[in-house]
């Protein structure tokens, strides 16, 4: 960030705002571009985990090498339908309910350390940023409910408003696990801790009650299988978005597998050290210029593992029933939750005093 | 206590099954071979009593027209003009669009002249072609003709009917697998 407003500022003489505005524009405008190959590269990838699980292939037709070309085909396939309002919608809500979906989970990204430096704000509260950033996305998937005018997606909406606000809960308690442990809320200070440390997975046994916790209900948090009660194909078409079409449509599934990126990217940052190598092989984190990028190639294999794991969990556990999705949030998750953190808190006082 | 006992051994089976069923899906995604096939490039063992479309041996054929009366759709039409036992045909189609695969039309048969065989791939463009001629030729062979001269006045053979389009690529893969089907016989 900071070198981008320098070069703006010095090396293209630009004065007043407008370093900072194309800043902020370069890395808005190349996340979102990675973003669309990555949710590409994400849905292809569910397409063949699911299939080698099921003893299926998958798509290997498109694009020649195991249909590698399969998502591009879909996009341009959904750009191109056409984009239904129903009658009884309610326009501007319908119309604008993908958008806001879609920039509550995007605007997740801002505070995500990527490599040293490569990070757009470091905010002092970036963990709990992205946990309340990610929760707008359900005043959008509740506007999409409601402004579809169809019972199936109230349902669903209604569904996803009671199970995310529920998962808020134990999600937010797991992570204050590793905070204890590192001592900030800073992203960047989490990768520096274990740089030095070790993986703060590492650092007691509560934490790994914790990352489960954190990883069950990220899971919620998604919307993804054992927890798709909002789509739920069998019971509700699909949900909040039994009556999106086209482009429309597709949003609701880049956002699910942006916010699958999201969650990882926590995970991987919180308690499978960031960007550092395990026992900090190299120091990535103070590697000149160029090298400290191999930051980057680390974070996303991490991510990559813990959306593996998604997946799997996904393609193995049928739905839940959502009284057994309640009872699993605040009779399971949540005192657990509550006991990770205060072992941690004990375990810290012990190991230091 | 009971109620206390069942909590914690809930949470132990549901992370058990939950494991285990990983576990599962982990060895199908590993190590089981994919089930799949890649049909245009790849294709099953067909079993030999499948039963695909017809052929006709049509020198063996005496055109008695049981093999017609016989097929519960009425798909097929014979047409020859006899000439004592030489046969001057003009018509033994099969219409793919009526037909059931019940394979009746091939007992009744008295000389054994019509087959099924394993040839399954019927798509075609056009309803038109869905109408299969069996004929391998029309008319008379020429040694028949030779053989009724003299007594009638051969006429000229007569153009083979236009089958359409996908109608030579199929008619030339039949006559490969009765090739094929005849070299089997003779091992």
């Amino acid at each position: 960030m900071d070198i981008l407003i320098t070069f703006f500022a010095e090396t293209l003489g630009m004065s007043g705002v407008w370093p900072l505005s194309f800043a902020y524009a370069t890395c808005i405008g190349s996340l979102l571009g990675f973003v669309t190959v990555y949710a590409m590269f994400a849905i292809w990838m569910e397409r063949k985990v699911a299939a080698h699980i099921q003893q299926r292939l998958g798509p290997m037709e498109v694009g020649g090498w195991h249909g590698w070309a399969q998502s591009p085909a879909d996009a341009l396939k959904l750009l191109f339908k056409e984009d239904i309002i129903p009658d009884g919608a309610n326009k501007w809500l319908f119309w604008i309910a993908p958008a806001v979906v879609f920039c509550g989970v995007f605007a997740g990204f801002i505070a995500i350390p990527f490599a040293a430096g490569v990070q757009i704000v470091d905010i002092n509260l970036g963990v709990f940023f992205i946990i309340a950033i990610a929760s707008i996305e359900v005043v959008g998937v509740i506007m999409a409910g409601w402004a579809s005018n169809s019972k199936y997606s109230l349902f669903g909406a209604v569904r996803e408003a009671a199970q995310v606000v529920s998962y808020e809960l134990p999600s937010a308690t797991a992570l204050l696990a590793p905070i204890l442990v590192v001592g900030s809320f800073k992203l960047s200070d989490f990768n520096t801790y274990q740089a030095e440390h070790g993986w703060v997975i590492f650092a007691n046994p509560f934490m790994w009650i914790a990352l489960l916790i954190f990883f069950i209900a990220s899971l919620a948090g998604c919307k993804r299988a054992p927890f798709d009660l909002p789509e739920a194909e069998s019971e509700l078409v699909s949900g909040f978005h039994t009556e999106y079409s086209g482009m429309r449509f597709s949003f609701f599934g880049l956002e699910e597998y942006v916010s699958m990126f999201v969650v990882s990217a926590i995970t991987a940052t919180l308690f499978l050290g960031g960007y550092t190598l395990p026992f900090n092989l190299l120091d990535v984190g103070n590697l000149p210029a160029p090298f400290h990028l191999i930051g980057v190639a680390v974070l996303v294999v991490k991510i990559f593992a813990v959306i593996f794991v998604q997946m799997w969990l996904r393609w193995t556990l049928p739905r839940m029933r959502v009284d057994q999705v309640m009872s699993l949030g605040y009779k399971y998750l949540l005192p657990w939750g509550l006991f990770a953190v205060a072992g941690t808190a004990i375990w810290q006082v012990w190991m230091e005093g | 206590m009971g109620s206390v006992r069942e909590y914690f051994s809930s949470i132990a089976n549901g992370l058990g099954s939950a494991a285990k069923g990983m576990g599962v899906t982990l060895r199908h995604f590993t190590s089981e071979p994919h089930i799949t096939v890649q049909y245009p490039r790849e294709t099953k063992p067909i079993p030999p009593t499948y039963r695909g479309m017809h052929i006709l041996e049509q020198d063996k054929c005496i055109d008695c027209g049981l093999c017609a009366k016989a097929c519960p759709v009425d798909c097929i039409e014979i047409e020859a003009e006899h000439h004592g036992r030489v046969l001057e045909w003009t018509k033994f189609s099969i219409d793919y669009k009526k037909c059931i695969f019940c394979e009746f039309c091939i007992p009744p048969c008295p000389v054994d002249c019509i087959h099924m065989t394993t040839e399954f791939e019927l798509a075609t463009e056009s309803p038109d072609h869905m109408v299969e001629d069996m004929l391998t030729w029309t008319g008379m062979r020429p040694q028949d003709q030779a053989k009724l001269e003299g007594k009638t006045k051969p006429k000229a053979p007569a153009a083979k009917p236009a089958g359409g389009g996908g109608g030579d690529d199929l008619r030339s893969r039949v006559a490969a697998m009765m090739a094929k089907k005849k070299a089997e016989k003779e091992d």
